[in-house]
């Protein structure tokens, strides 16, 4: 009989090959995959809408760029804009600038109770006169009212709450008390004839707010009681060129085409623009037209009211000049900022007692916000009032009721001021008036992530001629004019930029923050904080408004050649995956780098969440500050591409080296297994004379036909994959089983025994118990137990490593974009390699298993043959077991909390208690087995 | 397999005495209670899966009652059903019909742990070559029947002086491994006997042995019997089956 027929034969060295060549191909081919799947996934997903942010030069960064979008630098030029977009490689210039801040006042709050004094033709005859849709003055309803015909007194309460979805903040609270009654008309006889006016009733006081609310006043309708001012909203404009902006965004930009037909420049004179309007209104306009939005050159501008408003004030207030532009803007649809206004109105007697709750109303700003173009009045109405001024009709009057015009501002905050306990000319007492600071969305931050305060001024605005000009004196103050074009979704821009965007000045989103813990340190509910008004106006929300960089100049003022542009995104012209077109971004960032522009790459970046402490985030009434806690927030991460996928290569190589380490382990075991059939075979030999070098050669001949398999099935493998690794696994395999088959020949010499007198051994314990005779059994089987030992903890550790795979994916998913999407493109090979691995550490138990099985199954019928009860005999299999899961058990757990650390560190503990369950869950397995 | 099971071969030992004889008729009386070891035909079959159609019949109808003091040895070609028969004495394995009946009580009516117990009491079962526990001495292999009634330290003089009665006080503490075959079957025997048992079941005592080896087996047997224990042995060992009181040889 050959080697060959001898390999043949001999099942368990063939078995031993079998499991190595299918570890072999196993490994290889997984690894193959996996490391292809990760590439394809890190290079598809690193190439966002640009590949490279150029800045003006300025201080250096760090690998974390921060996504706070007024941070940006500027300084940028439109001839190194255009030297950027000649360039060979440029697919793409989009330039992006930080415009300014817009404060925007919303309406005057109002409370208004129904005091209804009916028709009278000397102050409603010609408003209804010759309108159909006003109601016949003969059908209008009897005089009613909310309120007694003798005064009473109340007690107004306003106050303003904004919450983070966190904590909420008190912004104000302020109260006025007075008494107020029934409205009449009085008749006074002049000297053109009988005037008619509204007064209040006899002793009256009315309420009055402190300065700049006003105090109550009555009319036909009802009586208005003017309330304390609503918190300012502060939004950000930022200007893009609409043309490239479109070729970045695709689709998702089209939004902008209204900003590419704009008037040019020479057609934005804000005196020219609100005279044709004027003209318009003056020559008639139909209903239809005034809802669509009238005509202005080619564009319908449906939300013509702010520009005219504002137009019309200026020019009362003397603020229009010839230099004021009107600025075009698309404005940010929608707003999720948290303000909610309320009042609380209470009847109270002399001695301010409350005598009756009348209620509270309330106004929240609502999600149908827009900046710019305030479409919800804060008016509030006295509980049981009736709006009677429809009767009037729809006077088409735009004018009335609409808007507040926005004021331009490069002041990010600005704080209304109260006086505590003033007593106002008619009376009305301000009991309380929490002063506190204003402070307006999108502020700056207070201070850094390290602590340090940041520079709250606005950068040098760039010859601002327009409205910045006196502007300190005051004397010739002129106002641009927000002409609004239409609105922008903020969540499409977002959707379709992708994270990029969220790198500084690259869009239009600085990102969400979550708070994670609270100013204690202890862990909370991950909440993701809303827009709010709060004491450091940490929370954020994207651009408010989107000019044209003719707006941004008149904002700015201009120069010709004006370095205003604070930003470039460049997209290069190769088109492919990121490592296709690495070589050409960074050559085109050179190029760019030669401009003496900063250019970023931003190809290969990845958003990655940075927890961030937050001190001085409210303020007490004493001015007290108190820290938010630690909020998360998504920073870009550079070369992320290259981190994540060293990182799981490494964990891909980790993988395979643990599957070798597996195979090793069964290669030892299925050795031991061979020696042990063959020790006879060889004491038959030496019998027939065979030397101990004969004996030798003629096992290694059987391992020489294995490795042979080996060696060819390494060398296939390793020209199909052509990698460096193939060749390293194929030949450690290989050593790893000319190991094993010169231990099997050395294990098989002759030995002689030696039949000494026994020594009693003091040691050993007295068998009287199933759990001794279990003892004694795996004391006297050493090498078996150890070896069942080691097996049943790499099976542990193997559990160990899976959980942790299993565990650490979903955590991966979740840390960072890229590297979610890249451990998930390698989940499942990885899972097939941490299965591998809990086989064959399963396959290991039965290997080392069987090596006592025979020896098990003889002396339990032994026991069972003196009278041993089946009870008794389960004992013993189940102390054994036990006895070798306790050798086990810190295998398993130390190996799994090994394997855990290398392949998953944050699920390591996790790994950990998976081997023990695995080891513990084993031992009745086991038990069940052997029975 | 053709089995001529009821041949019963009565037979005169060296003495010339006729008791075996007379004995061996009353085998086939009807059991008292006080028989320690009864098999009422008994019949043992392997395999066949459902139906029993490929079953194969090692043992038809066999009976045999076993009187105390009586040593009944069952001979036969390898493959015979020697050791079928001893097991299902023994209740290691039940027969596929039939009745065995220790002291006249049938196994059928008796649980697995009853077995066991009752097994401890009466029956000593010696397995073909000892089949000793390795890694433990032979005083400790003598004991081990004494552990599940946790009587080790009780029955520990008892075990050495069966040791000696076997020849074997100077080898108590040596482990199987360094004992030879028939020292390993005399350990085998000791432990059999270590609970005062009633019927000593023997399987090839003295297979693979030397003359001497065997005869001195042979006559430790034949010595338990004196003490009124009943053997059941089986054998194809002239010597045995020449002693044995009465005998059954299977075709």
């Amino acid at each position: 009989m050959n080697a060959v027929q001898r390999f043949i034969r001999s099942k368990v060295l063939l078995l031993t090959a079998a499991i190595l060549i299918a570890a072999m191909c196993l490994s290889v081919l997984v690894q193959t995959q996996s490391q292809a799947a990760l590439n394809r996934t890190v290079d598809e997903n690193s190439r966002g809408l640009y590949d490279i942010l150029v800045q003006a030069k300025a201080g250096s960064g760090g690998a974390l760029m921060q996504p706070e979008i007024a941070t940006g630098q500027g300084g940028i030029s439109f001839d190194q804009l255009q030297g950027i977009r000649d360039l060979q490689g440029t697919s793409v210039a989009a330039p992006i600038s930080l415009v300014s801040r817009v404060t925007q006042n919303l309406e005057a709050p109002r409370l208004e109770a129904m005091d209804y004094l009916g028709f009278n033709s000397g102050l409603v005859g010609t408003a209804t006169a010759g309108d159909p849709s006003a109601t016949d003055p003969g059908k209008w309803p009897a005089a009613e009212s909310v309120l007694d015909e003798t005064p009473k007194k109340y007690r107004l309460t306003a106050s303003a709450t904004s919450s983070d979805g966190s904590s909420e903040q008190t912004l104000f609270k302020s109260s006025a008390e007075g008494t107020l009654g029934k409205g009449r008309l009085v008749e006074e006889q002049t000297d053109g004839g009988t005037s008619v006016r509204i007064a209040g009733p006899a002793g009256e006081t009315g309420i009055k707010f402190p300065a700049p609310a006003g105090g109550s006043e009555h009319n036909l309708f009802n009586l208005t009681v003017a309330l304390p001012m609503a918190p300012e909203v502060t939004e950000s404009v930022v200007a893009v060129d609409p043309v490239a902006e479109r070729a970045l965004l695709g689709t998702a930009g089209d939004f902008l085409a209204p900003l590419e037909k704009a008037p040019p420049a020479d057609a934005r004179n804000a005196a020219a623009v609100g005279q044709h309007f004027e003209s318009l209104f003056t020559s008639g306009i139909s209903m239809k037209e005034l809802e669509e939005g009238p005509d202005f050159l080619g564009v319908k501008l449906k939300y013509w009211a702010p520009l005219m408003t504002q137009y019309q004030q200026a020019k009362i207030s003397g603020q229009l000049t010839e230099d004021s532009q009107a600025i075009p803007l698309i404005v940010r649809s929608g707003t999720s900022l948290d303000l909610k206004y309320s009042v609380k109105i209470e009847e109270i007697d002399d001695a301010g007692n409350v005598v009756k709750d009348v209620g509270t109303v309330d106004r929240s700003l609502g999600k149908d916000y827009l900046p710019f173009v305030s479409k919800s009045p804060f008016a509030l109405s006295w509980p049981g009032s009736t709006d009677h001024s429809k009767l009037l009709g729809n006077p088409a009057s735009f004018g009335r009721g609409l808007y507040t015009p926005a004021t331009w501002s490069t002041n990010f905050a600005s704080a209304p001021k109260y006086a505590d306990g003033s007593t106002a000319a008619n009376g009305a007492v301000d009991k309380t008036a929490t002063a506190g600071e204003w402070v307006t969305v999108n502020r700056l931050p207070e201070k850094t992530a390290a602590g340090e305060p940041v520079d709250q001024t606005q950068r040098n605005p760039v010859d601002e001629r327009s409205y910045r000009e006196n502007l300190d004196t005051g004397e010739k103050l002129a106002s641009p004019l927000a002409m609004v074009y239409g609105t922008f979704d903020p969540a499409a821009v977002q959707e379709a930029a992708g994270d990029v965007n969220r790198l500084p000045l690259g869009g239009y989103d600085p990102t969400p923050l979550t708070l994670t813990k609270d100013a204690q340190g202890k862990d909370v509910q991950d909440t993701t904080l809303k827009p709010s008004l709060s004491a450091t106006g940490l929370a954020s929300q994207s651009a408010g408004a989107i000019t044209d960089y003719y707006g941004l100049a008149a904002a700015r003022g201009y120069e010709k050649n004006a370095s205003v542009i604070d930003a470039v995104r460049v997209r290069a012209a190769t088109p492919g995956s990121w490592k296709q077109v690495q070589p050409d971004v960074e050559k085109l960032a050179n190029e760019i780098r030669d401009m003496g522009l900063e250019a970023t790459i931003v190809a290969g970046s990845a958003r990655e969440d940075a927890n961030i402490f937050v001190p001085g985030y409210s303020k007490d009434g004493a001015g007290k500050e108190s820290a938010l806690g630690t909020v998360q927030q998504s920073w870009v991460r550079q070369d992320a591409a290259d981190a994540v996928s060293g990182s799981l290569t490494a964990t891909n190589i980790t993988l395979l080296f643990l599957t070798l380490c597996g195979a090793a382990l069964l290669t030892g075991a299925s050795t031991v297994s061979y020696v042990r059939q063959r020790r006879r075979e060889a004491g038959t030999l030496r019998a027939m004379g065979w030397t101990q070098r004969r004996i030798r050669s003629w096992v290694l001949e059987e391992f020489a036909v294995g490795a042979g398999l080996l060696a060819l099935a390494g060398i296939i493998l390793s020209l199909l994959s052509w990698n460096l690794a193939t060749v390293i696994v194929s030949a450690s395999v290989l050593v790893l089983y000319a190991a094993a088959a010169f231990f099997a020949a050395q294990q098989l010499r002759h030995r002689e025994e030696i039949d000494q007198e026994p020594q009693h051994d003091e040691r050993l314990i007295a068998v009287d118990s199933p759990l001794t005779f279990a003892n004694r059994q795996l004391t006297t089987n050493r090498f078996n137990a150890i070896s069942l030992a080691v097996a049943v903890g790499v099976f542990g550790a193997a559990v160990g490593g899976l959980i942790a795979l299993l565990i650490d994916i979903p955590r991966a998913a979740g840390a960072s974009a890229l590297s979610g999407m890249a451990a998930a493109s390698v989940a499942l090979p990885s899972i097939i390699l941490g299965l591998a691995g809990v086989a064959v550490g399963l396959l290991l138990t039965l290997v080392t298993g069987r090596f006592e099985l025979q020896a098990k199954r003889q002396y339990l019928g032994t026991l069972e043959a003196m009278g041993w009860n089946p009870d008794m005999l389960g004992q013993v299999r189940f102390f054994e077991n036990v006895l070798v899961g306790a050798v086990a058990v810190p295998l398993g757990v130390l190996g799994a909390l090994g394997v855990g650390l290398l392949l998953a560190p944050y699920a390591a503990l996790w790994a950990a208690v998976a081997g023990l369950v695995a080891v513990l869950c084993w031992i009745p397995i086991a038990t069940k087995v052997v029975q | 397999m053709t089995n001529d099971l009821n041949l019963r071969r009565a037979r005169g030992n060296d003495d010339g005495e006729g008791s075996l004889q007379t004995r061996a008729n009353t085998l086939v009386k009807a059991a008292d209670h006080g028989t320690p070891l009864e098999l009422n035909n008994i019949t043992i079959r392997y395999g066949g899966g459902k139906g029993g159609a490929d079953a194969v019949s090692v043992v038809e109808g066999f009976d045999l009652t076993l009187h105390a003091g009586e040593m009944h040895c069952v001979a036969g070609r390898s493959g015979s059903g020697k050791t079928s028969i001893l097991t299902v004495g023994a209740g290691l394995t039940l027969p596929t019909s039939g009745r065995v009946l220790w002291e006249g009580e049938s196994l059928e009516s008796m649980g697995d742990d009853e077995i066991a117990d009752r097994r401890r009491a009466l029956i000593g079962y010696v397995d073909q070559g000892g089949a000793l526990i390795d890694g433990m001495s032979a005083l400790e292999n003598v004991l081990l029947p004494a552990v599940p009634d946790g009587e080790v330290d009780q029955r520990r003089d008892m075990a050495k002086d069966l040791l000696d009665l076997v020849g074997l006080g100077r080898r108590m503490r040596h482990r199987p491994a360094q004992l030879s075959g028939g020292e390993r079957q005399r350990v085998a025997i000791a432990r059999a006997l270590i609970l005062g048992t009633r019927v000593l079941v023997v399987d090839e005592p003295t297979a693979s042995l030397d003359r001497a080896s065997a005869n001195r087996i042979i006559s430790i047997l034949k010595d338990t019997t004196s003490d009124g224990i009943a053997v059941l042995v089986a054998s194809h060992d002239h010597e045995l089956v020449r002693l044995s009181d009465t005998l059954t040889e299977l075709i």
